[in-house]
């Protein structure tokens, strides 16, 4: 446990290193609320106007609670084993009695912390600035289901992202093209720029199949109390079979990216 | 336990893809990708004792790096056996990892925008060094290395040497019992080598530990290790005393000479085989129990400005030995 | 003239390279044009259905919003087409590499700017003009409208040339920043939908201050007609300016060059 905190404390030193850079990237972050902000609140600038079952009130909700999922969930320095497998670096950590994956969620998990301060403050900002209106649950079920898919979403994130990385072992030069590849995804079918439930149903149906509205969306929807306890509770069961079956995948992928590392750059 | 690393029949091939140039090339390597098998080790054998220090020498691509991956549990062999400290280091266990290091020149542990002194404190952790124990091995590490001043500087901000030592620093916190050393030395000043070289060395005194360390540099092999292995595509071609190694495969040196003005080259001739004629420098190579005489005549007789004694390049040595065909094992008693 | 010559010529060959090294990256080369395919399709088939749903945008039909999307990715892509070198740029200057570039007889903005154009952007950009002409054609501009916007467009990426120099300008005064581009990126992309949409002052930002709305929605209005040809010209000069101006921050910054040690 001792080895963790101590990854922990040192994930959280490098952060604070490149202050400016971390600024910058939570200004990139705002930026991108934005957008999404002012696109909703055009589109319901006339008050009574409800599109696809939602109202201002409620998509300007969304927005600011899909901020503090984002921070949460996809806040993440996991992205940066494709390169520690290209140039080597993996190496070192192969030599040590460290877990791999321990040792990224625990850097996954010092990220997230620092984010989620700060988008915490953003949003507040931003609450007095824009004005939307927020919602507060207070069903006690459903706000442990809400934890519990968060929870999951965040598990989830890190072995999709993982898996991705893992293409780094086959093919050393080309590991940010299939993590490119994986965001597009996550950011169009898991809510990151509309609410999934604007689609036709049939895609809807479909898009319940994979993975990615499990990461945030569903945790927002949960809590937004769009899903009753029963499907709350249904949503984050599937979420439960996706997380077993991409660690499955993971571990699998491991085992056969280690038998080709070539542990090059030296 | 009487050996602590063990290396039986260990093969190791690696697949590549052939690039062609150009646009043409590009494109068909798209469609049609040629691969190609690169056998690194063809047949590898040795055991090396616990406390022992021993240098594993050898051309570029000769596979020395490529086995101390494979003993480090980095890559999987092809097939073979190994056994270090009587674990299979594929399966990287922590009890197994927790006793070896391995060192390559270019590649850093130390977090580069942080003190090296974090990256210590994290490996104590990650090895759960005692914390009596961390603090004495860094004080003393510390001090035999003199990084003292430096231990709270970014290590971004230090330079090669001061960071050389502080990644081997970092790499003997938790007192190996095994040390694989690669290229130690390389890109270092030659005082920075010297101290390098005096560590090692006492370390291996002090704690028993097994070294087995590789270098392109001479002296790095002639001042530490008493055994040398040497490799040569994949090969053992030699394992046995350094002495033995040179006195039996070099049975010459190099007698560089300055001429302060040109001489009749036939005259030179007469002293030793001329190897390289770039006025005002001549590389003669003599018989290595007459060298002294050789020298002195040269001193004597012809117009010298500078004259300079040395070893065959360790290169040389091996080429040679391995024109002479000898068998691929040769183990000390 | 010669040197003009003389500068295509390095340009295709540089081009050349960053074309075969991609092409021996077939992964890359797959998963990056689904992936762009996929962003684009993904982005207008939500354009398509919450056009549906609301039947405008800040006054747009569907026809209109989407033509501005398309816009968007011109002068985006392109941009990018051009100036991946950007992207590339900060691990030069921590490796030392610009210390290379700039010992080199050629311009060493030239270099850094456009010395690795994105082949996968460019296979994109022909089915983009094509539907840029056939969504276009709905509009039915007149040829003053059309020539306003082709002219616009044009404008449009001088300025993103500014905005890519100030980036590899910034990019060697401070190595705080990994991701400036990215930055770019961003406010760019709030240029998906017409710059009507966002309320003001951040609609007064973007068109004036940081000139998203000159350089991707000022184009797709020209060809709707409601740009007078003041608003043209005077967004080309806004557009030479800010390429003047970035230059001399990029010479700017040369002089501030400390080279990264060993």
């Amino acid at each position: 446990m001792n080895k963790y905190l101590s990854i922990f404390k040192i994930s959280f030193q490098q952060e604070f290193v490149y202050r400016l850079n971390f600024i910058m990237w939570r200004v990139r972050n705002v930026l991108q609320i934005f957008l999404i902000f002012f696109l909703w609140d055009t589109i319901f600038s006339d008050p009574g106007r409800v599109v696809f079952g939602y109202d201002r009130a409620k998509i300007l909700t969304y927005i600011f609670g899909l901020a503090i999922m984002k921070a949460i969930v996809t806040s993440s320095r996991t992205i940066d084993v494709a390169g520690e497998i290209s140039d080597g670096k993996l190496s070192n950590y192969l030599l040590k009695p460290v877990s791999y994956f321990k040792y990224w969620f625990t850097r996954d998990i010092a990220s997230k912390s620092l984010n989620l301060i700060f988008a915490v403050f953003e949003v507040n900002i931003l609450y007095f600035i824009l004005k939307p209106p927020f919602f507060f649950q207070t069903d006690p079920f459903l706000l442990v289901l809400f934890l519990v898919s968060l929870l999951g979403g965040v598990l989830l994130y890190f072995f999709l992202l993982f898996i991705f990385d893992m293409f780094a072992m086959w093919y050393p030069e080309q590991g940010w093209g299939p993590i490119f590849f994986l965001f597009i995804f996550v950011e169009f079918l898991g809510g990151g720029l509309f609410p999934i439930d604007i689609l036709p149903a049939a895609i809807q149906r479909g898009l319940y199949l994979t993975p990615f509205p499990y990461l945030y969306f569903i945790p927002l929807q949960i809590y937004l109390g769009k899903l009753g306890i029963l499907e709350s509770l249904q949503a984050v069961l599937v979420g439960g079979v996706w997380i077993v079956v991409s660690g499955f995948t993971l571990k699998k992928l491991w085992q056969a990216g280690l038998l080709v590392y070539k542990s090059e750059g030296r | 336990m009487n050996r602590a690393i063990i290396v039986d029949h260990l093969v190791k091939n690696f697949e590549v893809v052939e690039r062609k140039g150009g646009l043409i090339g590009a494109i068909s390597s798209v469609i049609s990708p040629k691969k190609k098998t690169v056998h690194a080790l063809k047949d590898v054998s040795f055991s090396i004792q616990p406390g022992e220090l021993v240098g594993f020498i050898g051309p570029n691509g000769a596979g020395k790096t490529t086995t101390l991956k494979i003993l480090s549990g980095l890559l999987y062999p092809t097939s073979g056996f190994t056994q270090i400290l009587e674990f299979d280091p594929w399966e990287r266990r922590p009890e197994f990892l927790k006793q070896i290091s391995l060192v390559m020149g270019q590649k850093n542990q130390l977090w580069w925008d942080l003190p090296a002194i974090e990256t210590f404190e994290l490996n104590r952790a990650i090895y759960e060094i005692p914390k009596r124990d961390y603090n004495e091995n860094l004080k003393e590490l510390v001090g035999l290395l003199g990084v003292e001043k430096f231990l709270h500087i970014q290590v971004r901000r230090l330079s090669l040497g001061q960071r050389m030592r502080l990644e081997l620093i970092a790499a003997l916190l938790h007192k190996p019992k095994i040390l694989f050393l690669d290229e130690p030395t390389i890109g270092l000043d030659l005082i920075a080598q010297k101290t390098l070289r005096e560590f090692i060395y006492d370390y291996n005194k002090k704690y028993e530990a097994t070294i087995l360390l590789t270098s392109h540099n001479m002296d790095d092999v002639v001042d530490l290790a008493r055994r040398v292995i040497v490799i040569d595509e994949g090969r053992i071609l030699f394992d046995g005393i350094l002495e033995e190694l040179v006195s039996r495969y070099a049975k010459e040196k190099i007698i560089k000479v300055y001429l302060s003005k040109e001489d009749d080259i036939k005259r030179i001739e007469t002293i030793g085989k001329v190897k390289r004629l770039a006025f005002p420098q001549v590389i003669l190579s003599v018989p290595r129990s007459t060298v002294a005489i050789a020298a002195a005549e040269l001193l004597q007789n012809f117009p010298i400005e500078d004259l300079t004694i040395e070893e065959p390049p360790i290169e040389e040595i091996i080429r040679k030995v391995f024109r002479g065909g000898i068998k691929p094992k040769n183990l000390p008693k | 003239m010669k040197s003009l010559l003389r500068y295509i010529n390095i340009w295709w060959l540089m081009s050349k390279n960053s074309f075969v090294s991609v092409f021996y990256s077939k992964l890359s080369l797959t998963l990056f044009l689904i992936a762009k395919t996929l962003r684009f399709l993904f982005f207008f088939v939500f354009i398509f259905f919450l056009l549906k749903g609301t039947n405008s945008l800040a006054g747009y039909n569907l026809n209109q919003t989407v033509f501005f999307f398309l816009t968007f990715n011109l002068v985006d892509i392109t941009a990018q087409f051009l100036y991946r070198e950007v992207y590339r740029f900060r691990p030069q200057v921590i490796s030392g590499g610009l210390d290379l570039t700039l010992t080199k007889p050629i311009s060493p903005l030239f270099r850094s700017l456009m010395g690795g154009a994105d082949v996968i952007d460019l296979i994109t950009i022909p089915p983009l003009i094509y539907a840029i002409f056939y969504v276009g054609r709905m509009l039915n501009p007149s040829l003053l409208h059309a020539t306003y916007y082709l002219l616009l467009i044009v404008n449009g990426l001088l300025i993103a040339t500014a905005f890519h120099i100030a980036v590899l300008g910034l990019g060697i005064i401070t190595l705080e920043i990994d991701h400036t581009i990215m930055i770019y990126r961003d406010v760019t992309n709030l240029g998906r939908f017409p710059v009507d949409i966002y309320k003001q002052p951040l609609q007064g930002i973007l068109t004036f201050l940081v000139p998203v709305g000159i350089m991707i929605t000022l184009p797709a209005k020209a060809l709707m007609g409601l740009v007078s040809p003041i608003g043209v010209f005077s967004s080309f000069l806004v557009g030479v300016a800010a390429v003047f101006l970035s230059i001399q921050f990029w010479n700017f910054a040369l002089t501030k060059y400390t080279s990264a040690s060993s």
